[in-house]
């Protein structure tokens, strides 16, 4: 019986969010995001949203709850099976771009109720964990250049391109 | 012939002795069990989302201002050899083919021990656990034994064996100086695309881990490693197989390094109190009868 | 030296402070220094000798290596050991060489301490087999040190007393005091200094009880540094509450034994240099030196037992492992053991010195498995040092056995300096009128 209505419930989400996405193409969800704000040592990142709803068809498995799609997570489930659409959607809204000042480790051990949202990632661990998790699954591309080009800073950091070390490379001396 | 006054000289050499080298005893017993400062910081590592970029090395290597390495940064070769850290790599990530296709990464650094087994096996005292967390090293001082290798449950400590006027002990000083101090996460932390790393209280990050432990069953072994190993460490990890397979320890032991040398330490005092009387005590009863024959062995008293 | 002894049957070897027995005008350094022989005739005994040319040889090679190792630092000569930090200059050098040379306190204490007055004739020969063993082991430490001009700082710059290597660093500096003091008494009559060898000789009991309380902390101390390693020494090798145990307890068979080796070797290469009384009291001594050494190797074969079973350890002895510890066990502690015992059951001294060597090398073995052998054995290889490291260590090795020489050729060390000086009464033994109510008050 539980099985059946889950489903259904599914089934009907499923119908509404294809619904949503059609009516909402032309009215605040971008076609295309221009991910850019923390980039240091690589470009920004040209990311194809539309094309991602095309193939996903969930927005809840990158947005979470905010779009108001159904959470299949149960820790999520327990408070946000009905919470609705947010007014806050994007990635950057909830996740900070620096996790760790001390500042914002005061805010997560503050905060109430004081359990899940503590283990909130930052926004690059958001954006990473959450693409490089689905492109794993999916087979979509992994090299962190495929979806954007390092920069002079970092190949300067990373000792490559034209940083790389210009020594013959010496067998490591360390061993074990 | 020994007078008596010769005698009572005598026992005043072996006072002073003892009272010169009974500073090491005395000290060393000081050293009870220690908690850790409240408000140290740490870091809980998932290994469950490295992906090998080997970002932190890169970071690592800029932050501490390392030479250059043999490889870039990028390359990953590398994981070819299960690497170590050393006074050109504060850290290391190793490749560990775990299942038929899981591959796990493991970083490795110092693990800023609560009770560091290089701080106390230190005879000049060159390391410091600070409030914040760190284990660091002061340089000016160090004579180069390289006890704090021998005794580094981790192996992490390298040596800078090429400097003929200089050669350094170089390890992982958590980005004290440039960072943590004032409240900062360290290079690798910040750098890290996955968030692999969760820098905070080190109190905090306990329950972070187990909480974390419990609301994905299934995902990790429950067991938050450096949560108790060797007194417990800043550092601490998630994994989700067997910490042996992935270049951990799983045996190490929970009592602090220090214990292991206690039962040592203990007997130090007792030497330097009774053994003066003991033997000045043997001496008079065996020159008693100087004709007797003595039957007992010279030499063996224990 | 013999054939040249043989050839010049007149030669006045030095003995005692003046010339024509004790009778002429006093000799001088330079004259003390080559033993009564012209510089020409000490040269020429000396290339005659081949093993004078073995040690050319090695100095030859070693003594750059040495400088080498300094001036390109260590990695020169040791390489990048990350994971065995302690090489052949520690595991062998400084934990080596000084359970051999326990034989000064012990020797110090049999005579000042426990009044065996019998043992005089092998009481310095032990002190300075001591003391060498010392000098040389921090002369190891020198070279292993990475900056070795900072070796004071745990005495006066930076204390880390927690530190085990603190006790030992302060005790073996203190020892190496104690040692210089007692071994002193030989050179002030070499030099003609009284006054000197009656003040040391009036601290004498204080110098062995010093002697006693140094040596039994810093031997075990040796061992108690290696208990920082849990896990990284095999478990056979390791015991958290033996640990010191062992250390300081195969010490005394260790410091023993060697003195008999030396003596059996300076007896047979330096036979012109012993006096009548070493020589026809060695083999006794030798034998009661051997009583000494057995009773502290069965009380060490017990206690490796006891600490295999305290920590219920048996199943490692059937591994690799196991028959290694079985081999170190079985040469160096049951098969000395055998030998010695042997040896004072039929009074051969033939056989005691064969258990000597190999209690000595029992002990070394043991050194050398714990440090270096089986530490970070987990890691499935063993870390076998470069050669300029060995080079290095045969050349230190070598001047060892040269200054050893030297000394034994010059000081009264083997012999009885002739030249009585008037406080030589001091060593006599007291009357027991004096020491009962001594005794009784100390009740």
């Amino acid at each position: 019986m539980h099985a059946v209505k889950q489903t259904m419930i599914l089934g009907v989400t499923a119908v509404l969010m294809m619904l949503a996405a059609s009516l909402c193409f032309g009215a605040g969800i971008p076609d295309k995001v221009s991910i850019g704000d923390i980039q240091k040592y690589y470009a920004p990142v040209d990311f194809n949203h539309a094309a991602h709803i095309n193939s996903l068809k969930d927005c809840g498995l990158c947005h979470h709850h905010t779009t108001g799609a159904q959470v299949a997570d149960p820790n999520c489930a327990r408070c946000h099976k009905n919470s609705g659409a947010q007014p806050v959607v994007s990635c950057k809204g909830c996740h900070v771009a620096e996790p760790f000042t001390p500042e914002a480790l005061k805010q997560q051990r503050d905060q109430h109720p004081p359990i899940y949202h503590r283990d909130k990632p930052g926004l690059k661990a958001a954006y990473h964990v959450s693409c490089l998790g689905c492109h794993q699954k999916m087979g979509g591309p992994t090299g962190c250049q495929d979806c954007h080009t390092r920069n002079d800073s970092g190949d300067a950091l990373f000792k490559s391109g034209k940083y790389a070390p210009k020594a013959p490379a010496k067998p490591q001396a360390a061993h074990h | 012939m020994i007078e008596r006054r010769d005698f009572l000289k005598g026992c005043l050499a072996c006072g002073v002795t003892a009272a010169t080298v009974s500073v090491a005893g005395g000290k060393a017993m000081a050293a009870g069990s220690f908690e850790g400062y409240p408000d140290a910081m740490g870091v809980l590592v998932d290994l469950t989302r490295c992906v090998g970029c080997r970002s932190c090395e890169a970071a690592c290597n800029a932050e501490q201002k390392l030479p250059e390495p043999d490889l870039p940064f990028d390359d990953t070769s590398v994981f070819k050899d299960k690497r170590r850290t050393t006074e050109k790599a504060y850290t290391v990530v190793n490749e560990y083919k775990v299942a038929d296709k899981e591959t796990l990464y493991r970083k490795m650094q110092c693990n800023h021990c609560t009770e560091p087994a290089c701080l106390s096996s230190c005879f000049v005292n060159a390391y410091t656990k600070t409030k914040e967390g760190a284990v660091i090293y002061n340089a000016k001082v160090c004579v180069g034994c390289r006890n704090c290798m021998i005794a580094c449950p981790f192996n992490i400590p390298a040596y800078s064996y090429s400097s003929p006027l200089n050669p350094l002990v170089q390890k992982c000083i958590f980005c004290y100086d440039t960072r943590l101090k004032d409240g900062k996460p360290p290079a690798c932390v910040d750098i890290c695309p996955q968030q692999v790393m969760t820098f905070g209280r080190r109190a905090d990050l306990i329950k972070l881990g187990h909480d974390r432990i419990q609301a994905n069953p299934g995902k990790y072994v429950d067991k938050l490693y450096g949560e108790k190993a060797v007194g417990g460490t800043s550092w601490m990890y998630l994994s989700s197989v067997d910490f042996d397979k992935v270049g951990f320890d799983g045996h190490i032991q929970n009592e602090p390094i220090i214990s292991n040398v206690k039962d040592f330490l203990g007997f130090v005092p007792m030497v330097l109190s009774i053994w003066p009387a003991l033997f000045t005590g043997v001496h008079l009863l065996a020159t008693k009868n100087k004709d007797g024959h003595h039957d007992h062995e010279e030499g063996d008293h224990q | 030296m013999k054939l040249f002894l043989a050839r010049n049957p007149n030669t006045q070897i030095i003995d005692s402070l003046r010339k024509d027995n004790d009778t002429g005008r006093p000799w001088t350094l330079m004259e003390k220094i080559f033993l009564g022989l012209t510089p020409k005739q000490y040269m020429a005994q000396a290339m005659s000798n081949p093993l004078n040319w073995v040690f050319a040889a090695i100095l030859l090679v070693g003594i750059p290596f040495i400088i080498a190792r300094f001036i390109f630092g260590l990695s020169w000569a040791v390489g990048d050991p990350y994971d065995n930090a302690w090489g052949l200059f520690l595991g062998f050098g400084l934990f080596g060489m000084v359970p051999l040379s326990s034989s000064g306190f012990q020797l110090g204490s049999a005579v000042e301490v426990f009044g065996r007055h019998d043992f005089e004739p092998i009481e310095r020969l032990g002190i300075l087999n001591g003391i060498l063993g010392y000098f040389f082991a921090v002369i190891f430490l020198m070279c292993d040190l990475g900056q070795p001009w900072r070796l004071i700082y745990p005495m006066f710059v930076s204390w880390g007393p927690e530190a085990v290597l603190f006790l030992v660093a302060w005790h073996v500096a203190t020892y190496l005091s104690v040692q210089a003091a007692e071994t002193s008494t030989a050179f002030f009559e070499w030099m003609g200094w009284p006054a000197g060898r009656t003040f040391v000789k009036k601290m004498a009991l204080g110098l062995a009880v010093a002697g006693i309380i140094l040596s039994t902390l810093h031997q075990g101390a040796l061992g108690a540094l290696s208990t920082y390693a849990p896990g990284k020494i095999h478990p056979l090798w390791y015991s958290s509450s033996f640990q010191w145990l062992y250390f300081f307890v195969s010490s005394l068979p260790g410091g023993l034994c060697m003195v008999i080796v030396v003596s059996t070797i300076a007896v047979k290469t330096m036979d012109w240099r012993c006096d009548a009384t070493f020589k026809n009291s060695l083999s006794k001594l030798q034998v009661s030196l051997a009583k000494g050494a057995s009773m502290g190797l069965i009380t060490y074969l017990v206690i490796r037992l006891i600490g295999v079973a305290h920590d219920n350890k048996w199943a490692y002895l059937t591994t690799g492992w196991g028959g290694w510890w079985l081999f170190e066990i079985g040469f160096g502690v049951i098969l000395s053991l055998v030998l010695l015992t042997a040896g004072i059951r039929n009074n051969s001294v033939t056989l005691v010195r064969l258990g000597a060597w190999t209690t000595i090398i029992g002990v070394v073995l043991n050194r050398l498995n714990v440090y270096m052998i089986t530490f970070n054995w987990q890691n499935g290889h063993v870390h076998i040092p470069p050669f300029r490291e060995i080079m290095i260590v045969i050349t230190v090795y070598s001047i060892y056995i040269m200054t050893y020489r030297a000394i034994l050729y010059r000081w009264p060390i083997l012999f009885k300096w002739k030249t009585r000086y008037s406080e030589y009464a001091v060593l006599e033994p007291k009357p027991a009128a004096v020491t009962a109510p001594e005794a009784a008050g100390s009740k």
